[in-house]
């Protein structure tokens, strides 16, 4: 069965709720590591990325520029 | 705080460090400083290994942990690696993990003990209530108060 968004933002046990909040954080940050090497591999540059991720190129370079210095 | 910990607690403390950094962890949590226990030679690593927890079994059931919260609110994250190959250059103890070693501390005091040792340190994580540790540890079936009884 598909979950309704009620589903999503109200399961039944506060711990099961709170336990997938953190892990989201975790899901989203893995997406963002593996998009962001994504795009610049595609050609995009450190400015597009950062608009795209709504931060600063700043804090976009702090972020990743040491880990995707190869890319 | 580590002053009164013997140098074995210590290298699981430091060891805890490099698991997370592993990982790719921005802070060291409890599951962190569990999977360096369940290195050592010390008898609380030992205790791990003989409920079938060793430093491997421990990495995938973070994974499993992690798939199976997110499938919960209707997430499908198989195959999303947990881990990440982001290094922080810094890493911060996590409050799961600094709970543990007040617990550890505590445990000590209760027991007598002057020096925090590796079976303080996994009975202060075995008192967790919430959190990926006494979650994992629910999942993979362990019974708490068991293990903790053979510290």
């Amino acid at each position: 069965m598909q979950p309704t968004p009620t589903d999503l933002t109200h399961p039944e046990d506060p711990a099961d709720g709170l336990a997938a909040a953190v892990a989201l954080r975790r899901l989203a940050d893995r997406m963002e590591d593996a998009q962001v090497e994504r795009a610049l591999r595609d050609g995009w540059t450190w400015a597009q990325v950062a608009e795209a991720l709504g931060v600063t190129r700043q804090a976009v370079h702090k972020k990743h520029a040491r880990r995707l210095r190869d890319v | 705080m580590f002053e009164r910990f013997v140098g074995e607690a210590r290298q699981v403390a430091l060891q805890a460090h490099s698991v997370a950094a592993g990982l790719g962890a921005s802070s060291v949590e409890a599951e962190h400083l569990l999977v360096s226990i369940a290195g050592t030679q010390h008898p609380a690593g030992a205790a791990l290994r003989e409920v079938g927890l060793d430093s491997t079994e421990l990495h995938e059931a973070i994974q499993r942990d992690f798939e199976r919260v997110l499938a919960q609110v209707g997430i499908d994250a198989s195959g999303v690696d947990v881990s990440s190959n982001c290094r922080r250059t810094k890493l911060s103890w996590g409050a799961s993990a600094k709970r543990g070693l007040e617990r550890a501390l505590e445990e000590a005091k209760r027991r007598g003990d002057r020096k925090i040792g590796c079976e303080h340190i996994l009975l202060g994580l075995l008192r967790a209530e919430h959190g990926t540790v006494p979650r994992l540890l629910a999942a993979e079936g362990i019974d708490r108060a068991e293990l903790t009884g053979r510290l």
